[in-house]
């Protein structure tokens, strides 16, 4: 091996390290900006716009929600079902199911569906007039796409998410008591009585700051995604693809911080 | 009613259609590398690290949760590794690989049948169906499940790291396969494989149906996203449910 080949070698690991650091660096940036211009935007927030996205960001999405609350409810018992009988600790599967769908399997299931429906679109449809040169066009005329475009969809999105999560615990612990009723035979009264004993309003607190959090980390996310968008049809689909992974890589890590900052606070 | 017959209904008949076209076509071996490369190689950095994070989070939770009745993470452990194995393992490793393969392949598809080069294709005595859909999903019912281990030992090994350094437990009283028979894997083996064949599926019915222009494509990746993850939540679901209808 030759100097040269050995600096290659050297080289190439330190070179990718740098591109990821680099490429993290902007994204980070990118999120910040859209975050800082939103907030300035929010005086100017365009309030039709805000209707519109309120209606397709939450109402538009309860189905779903529904859908994914009482399947995460069902798992949730079906699966600690499993483990509560061997401990013959039956009673406690009221606080225990609620326990994981509160802070864990609702939050976390709840983020990446909505990062699935609403990032994609988000990222679609700005993306769509990016490429289009709509943008350009609104700025052209004096108004800022922020105020008109992102502060609503954030502020829809962050409304949407609190109010979605609120109803996606309930119909996710009548889910668990039922499934508890068929499967384990264990009376409704038993469940609700450790759910009620053992859970206090801090856990539904703190399922309900995790939702929001990743409701902002979705809606900032994938405008910036969408807002960076640059070519053709391509860039379009691209600009979605990608926002629902980076949503989803930002929830899990959001999920990871929330829940240690949590459990140390609460503890 | 009509929407979940719809849900059910698109990706089995064009399962069977998929099956028919390749018989009757071939199926080339070269393109299903190549597109299990685009959905394994490219989602194993999200799966692997997404799952890393969710194994720190389910210790901490274990370790929570422990504490409020018997002050040792230890006696939770094997559970937790057994619900990890058999539940949240392919699961969420799923959802995650059909939110990347899901708006990839709809994305993908939406916009060559925007541009009109699926009826290229056709004319020029193609088969949309053996050619485009056949790889994906043999590329899913290979990689998924591949990517499925993959995430779960991610999500293991991230588990015992936190559980050893952040809470003092010995990490390997998480790694306790006390709990963990046959039946557990079975029920893994058959949630990765149903998902792997549903993703694609269920991305190139949302894919091959859209029509119009730059709009239709991302109204496409959206729904091929959703009706990906959703699927793989029903599907764990029904396996779930059949275990526990069976007493296995």
């Amino acid at each position: 091996m030759d100097s040269r080949s050995v600096s290659v070698v050297v080289e190439t690991p330190a070179r990718g390290l740098g591109a990821l650091v680099l490429a993290l660096a902007r994204e980070l940036g990118a999120i910040a900006l859209v975050a800082a211009r939103t907030v300035l935007g929010l005086p100017r927030l365009e309030r039709r716009e805000l209707a519109r996205a309120l209606v397709q960001f939450g109402y538009d999405s309860v189905p779903l929600a529904m859908a994914t609350a009482a399947l995460a409810g069902v798992i949730v018992v079906l699966q600690s079902g499993l483990y509560i009988q061997r401990f013959g600790a039956r009673a406690f599967l009221g606080w225990a199911a609620g326990y994981g769908v509160l802070w864990e399997f609702g939050p976390l299931l709840l983020g990446l569906i909505m990062s699935a429906r609403i990032g994609a679109r988000n990222a679609a449809e700005l993306a769509t007039l990016q490429v289009g040169g709509q943008m350009e066009g609104l700025r052209g005329i004096g108004l800022d796409p922020f105020a008109i475009l992102v502060a609503p969809r954030v502020v829809a999105m962050e409304l949407s998410m609190l109010t979605l999560s609120t109803f996606t615990f309930l119909v996710a612990i009548l889910f668990e008591a039922v499934a508890a009723l068929l499967t384990l035979g264990l009376p409704l009264r038993v469940f609700f009585g450790t759910f009620a004993q053992m859970l206090g309003a801090l856990d539904l607190v703190g399922g309900v700051v995790k939702v929001g959090a990743f409701g902002l980390a979705i809606s900032l996310v994938s405008t910036a995604v969408g807002l960076s968008a640059r070519g053709g049809a391509r860039a379009v689909g691209q600009a979605a693809a990608s926002a629902v992974v980076r949503g989803c890589a930002a929830i899990f890590v959001l999920d990871f911080l929330l829940t240690l900052a949590l459990a140390g606070w609460m503890s | 009613m009509k929407r979940v017959l719809a849900f059910f209904g698109a990706p089995t008949v064009l399962l069977a259609r998929t099956a028919r076209a390749t018989a009757r076509e071939g199926l080339s071996w070269r393109e299903s590398v190549v597109q299990l490369h685009e959905l394994g190689g490219r989602s194993v950095w999200l799966v692997m690290s997404g799952m890393a994070f969710f194994g720190a989070v389910l210790v901490t939770i274990a370790n929570s949760q422990a504490r409020r009745f018997v002050g040792n993470v230890a006696v939770l452990g094997p559970a937790y590794f057994e619900l990890l194995i058999r539940e949240l393992g392919p699961v969420v490793s799923a959802v995650l690989t059909a939110s990347r393969a899901g708006a990839g392949h709809a994305a993908e598809l939406s916009t060559m049948g925007v541009n009109e080069q699926i009826e290229a294709l056709e004319m020029s005595a193609g088969d949309p169906l053996a050619d485009l859909v056949a790889p994906r999903v043999v590329a899913g019912l290979l990689g998924v499940p591949l990517l499925c281990v993959l995430g779960t030992v991610a999500a293991t090994l991230s588990a015992s790291a936190v559980a050893g350094l952040v809470f003092g437990v010995d990490g390997r009283a998480f790694m306790d396969p006390r709990y963990v028979d046959g039946w557990d894997l079975l029920a893994a083996a058959l949630k990765a494989v149903a998902c792997g064949l549903y993703i694609p599926l269920a991305a190139a019915v949302a894919g091959l149906r859209a029509r119009g222009g730059a709009e239709a494509v991302g109204e496409a990746t959206t729904d091929g996203v959703v009706a990906a993850s959703l699927g793989c939540l029903l599907i764990d679901f029904a396996v779930s449910l059949g275990f526990q209808v069976l007493r296995l």
